[in-house]
């Protein structure tokens, strides 16, 4: 059995990884165009800080293809022939067959529309294409740690428009490195870019078109909390401010972004407003993809072409809430590439999220979420508190009807099965906070949490 | 302190001091070589006609040079713990373990031991067990200690370390109270991520250790023995103890292989090229005792399950070497013999995932390995 997965990030993976340990024989073949290694792609910022190493966020020792036995092919999948059941190659490269293929192509980043986007210096955040060359406008080079292995590989078998295209840093024509860097977008890969220039000594300028950092997760009362903290830090954070255009100066570099509010001077720009399912390359193919771009699965991320599967970011799941779009996250593309292990394997399995929950860092805050936090509901009441001294933090419990339906959690550790499960048990607000230090997951020697009726 | 406490850490990788660049090597060379002329002074002032240690410390007016490695040690635990709290001090265990660390060398491995002989007393280390301190359950230093001294140090190693490791795992002891692991943590913070986390840097140091432990309670043991009979047999007390200070014998050879070579020499001398731990790791007896007890023990790291984005910030900064992240994304909470519970993994996950427990609940399986 001949078993293609196209991507090596977590979905793609996993994926292989189970089929491997069902069945020893197989041929399984990872396309992969983005890097030699699987990588965790959530921990870019910290290779770009230098607190990491490229080694460092790589999950398995670089031994790894070859103790799976897995064959691997470096170029850009640029179509998939689902009748003559072959993948198609960039560069010439003859084309892949498979008995099965799984598409784990994962996201892109969502392409500035604004005149300029393509400046030199003008850049993003997603993939590790992209972290060279923010490395590069940052630092003006790769960390101790130094590059990935055969970071150029790709090259001989590519196209123009793929996302892992290196881009030229602006540094380069300036001769120097940044020294005014700004960063278009209010969420999770903004504020890491704008982190990222803080460790390097800089003020990044932080443009953001809401009134609040986050809405998708956060209320004004934490976000402003938020906001405080990354001005203490050194970001200028800049609300309600809608970016017009990039301007260029005469070299060709990007000068300065220019807003509702008037230009800011920039020489680097890292344009973070999301990402997109990495599907153009299926343009060609007959392989349904939803308006989004997502890859349209069924239950067992079955795609509309037989004996091919699709997982992870380029995948329109169905979500908690019924609705269908893609699940940009890290540990559902884990658990969806292991569903998918198990389709290639041909034991159809389906996927289920259970309540939502997630996590994250800003700066040196932690993130804890679980259940419906933003969403408005009818007759939501929202129990809200922020400490202060020691440990500082804000916690929110939403309800509806009496029933605890949400928590939002920042600047403390939650364990969020506990959470979930209150919400699951539909208790009441009242039955919730005096055990709420129960789901308490804080280092040793934290204080706990004290507020009223806590 | 929130934001201070992050000072540097971020770009630990853009370093060279602290990458086996050009000056990490030779950091490394002038402490191999300290360690060097500490040891065999005299091999050194009978070749060049200089003593450089006990002259300096006579001109400084300490007794001899040990005074002065004391005073060295000290000074280098108290500066490495301003850097360890300026890079991890946001952390509340980490500030209260760091703190009491540095006290406990500052108390009890430095000051009690200097000032005592000045009152005519004898110079005891209060924070050293055996087998670390290898010589204090040998017989004849245990004749030669003070009776309060003898009893303590017998209940400490044979009792009180072992309890206490059941209960709250070893690193009561590597992270709290020893002054190897002291200096490990604050002089040798900034190489920490050098540690290899590598398969085989693992299948060494169960095997390394394995060995120095095993040859360690031999040693004990054999010289109990001789102190027994080795009077009637005079060829097992030449094999054991040696006639003469000078002789080669299995005693003097533990004690110039393990306590000056592999605990000095190789243990802090090389803190720049392959982390702080080299001696903890791989050689030291008492963490493999201690080691071995943990896995028994209540201690454990929790892993919360279905949060862990594999960023491998855990394993970089785990001093010792413990792939942490192969357990937290494959949800397993875990006891690896070789933690030393410093509370580095659970401190630098960005999601909060792991959590140091030595409480009796057991809530989620846990995995040994």
């Amino acid at each position: 059995m001949r078993i293609v997965i196209i991507g090596n990030g977590v979905a793609g993976m996993e994926a292989a990884i189970a089929v491997r340990e069902a069945e020893a024989s197989w041929q399984i073949t990872v396309i992969s165009e983005e890097s030699d290694h699987f990588f965790s792609r959530t921990a870019l910022m910290w290779v770009c800080c230098g607190q990491m190493s490229h080694r460092d966020i790589e999950p398995f020792e670089r031994d790894a293809y070859a103790r799976f036995g897995f064959r691997r092919v470096r170029a850009r999948a640029v179509g998939v022939d689902t009748r003559g059941h072959r993948v198609l190659l960039a560069g010439g490269l003859s084309p892949v067959p498979y008995d099965r293929l799984l598409i784990a192509s994962g996201s892109a980043p969502r392409r500035g529309p604004w005149p300029g986007s393509d400046a030199h210096g003008v850049g993003h955040f997603v993939t590790m294409q992209d972290l060279s060359w923010y490395e590069n406008e940052i630092h003006g080079g790769a960390s101790r740690g130094g590059p990935p292995p055969r970071a150029t590989a790709h090259l001989s078998a590519t196209t123009a428009d793929s996302p892992y295209q290196f881009r030229e840093p602006g540094a380069e024509l300036h001769g120097r490195v940044a020294s005014k860097p700004a960063v278009i977008g209010g969420g999770l890969i903004g504020i890491e870019a704008a982190e990222v220039a803080v460790a390097a000594g800089l003020r990044p300028a932080f443009f953001i078109r809401e009134e609040w950092f986050w809405p998708i997760a956060l209320e004004p009362r934490e976000a402003q909390w938020i906001g405080k903290r990354m001005g203490e830090h050194g970001v200028e954070v800049h609300l309600n401010h809608e970016v017009e255009s990039l301007e260029v100066d005469p070299i060709g570099a990007v000068s300065a972004v220019k807003t509702n509010h008037g230009p800011y001077e920039a020489d680097c720009v890292v344009i973070a407003i999301g990402v997109v399912p990495n599907t153009g390359w299926l343009a060609n193919s007959d392989i349904e993809r939803d308006e989004r771009g997502g890859i349209v699965v069924d239950e067992a991320l079955q795609t509309s072409a037989e004996d091919v599967l699709a997982a992870g970011d380029c995948a329109s799941v169905r979500w908690f809430d019924g609705s269908r779009r893609p699940e940009q996250l890290w540990y559902t593309a884990r658990d969806q590439g292991r569903i998918a292990g198990r389709g290639l394997l041909g034991n159809r399995s389906s996927y289920a999220r259970g309540t939502w929950y997630n996590s994250a860092k800003l700066m040196d805050i932690e993130y804890t979420t679980a259940g419906l936090v933003n969403f408005d509901l009818e007759r939501e009441t929202n129990w809200f508190f922020e400490e202060t001294g020691k440990v500082r933090s804000t916690t929110r419990v939403v309800s509806q009807d009496d029933r605890v339906v949400g928590f939002n959690m920042l600047g403390r550790r939650w364990d969020h099965t506990v959470l979930i499960k209150w919400i699951e048990e539909r208790r009441s607000l009242s039955w919730v906070l005096p055990r709420l230090h129960q789901a308490a997951f804080d280092t040793e020697l934290v204080p706990p949490l004290q507020a009223p009726g806590v | 302190m929130d934001q201070q406490g992050q000072n540097g850490l971020l770009a630990t990788y853009r370093e060279g001091w602290r990458n086996r660049g050009v000056l990490g090597f030779v950091i490394s060379t002038m402490l191999i070589a300290f360690y060097v002329v500490l040891y065999w002074e005299h091999k050194v002032e009978a070749r060049f006609g200089v003593a450089p240690l006990t002259a300096l410390s006579e001109s400084i007016g300490l007794r001899n040079r040990w005074y002065l490695y004391g005073v060295l040690y000290s000074v280098a635990m108290v500066g490495g713990g301003i850097y360890y709290l300026r890079r991890h001090g946001n952390s509340r265990y980490n500030r209260v373990r760091i703190t009491v660390n540095v006290a406990i060398q500052i108390a009890l491995g430095f000051t009690l031991p200097f000032v005592m002989p000045l009152f005519g007393g004898q110079e005891v280390y209060f924070s050293y067990f055996w087998p670390l301190k290898y010589d204090y359950l040998y017989p004849q230093t245990l004749e030669s200690l003070p009776l309060y001294f003898a009893v303590y140090t017998v209940i400490g190693s044979l009792l009180a370390a072992p309890v206490l490791a059941l209960v709250y795992g070893k690193r009561w002891y590597c992270s709290w109270v020893c002054g190897c692991g002291g200096l490990a943590n604050t002089f040798g913070d900034p190489w920490r991520h050098l540690t290899s986390k590598s398969d085989k840097s693992w299948r060494f140091e169960k095997v390394s250790i394995g060995i120095v432990f095993v040859l360690a309670l031999a040693t004990t043991a054999l010289i109990v023995v001789d102190w027994k009979i080795g009077a009637q047999h005079p060829t097992l007390h030449r094999v054991v103890a040696g006639n003469d200070w000078r002789d080669w014998s299995l005693k003097s050879f533990y004690g110039f292989a393990v306590g000056a070579v592999l605990a000095g020499v190789v243990g802090t001398g090389l803190y720049p090229l392959f982390g702080p731990r080299v001696w903890c790791r791989n050689f030291c007896p008492m963490a493999a005792m201690l080691g071995l007890i943990q896995k028994l023990g209540r201690y454990r790291i929790t892993v919360k399950p279905g949060m862990c984005i594999s960023c491998g910030n855990c394993s970089t900064y785990c001093e010792m070497g413990i792939d942490v992240r192969s357990y937290a994304q494959n949800d397993e909470s875990f006891t690896r013999a070789s933690c030393v519970g410093c509370g580095m993994c659970a401190h630098m996950c960005p999601r909060g995932v792991l959590k140091l427990e030595s409480t009796g609940r057991r809530s989620l399986a846990v995995v040994d390995s």
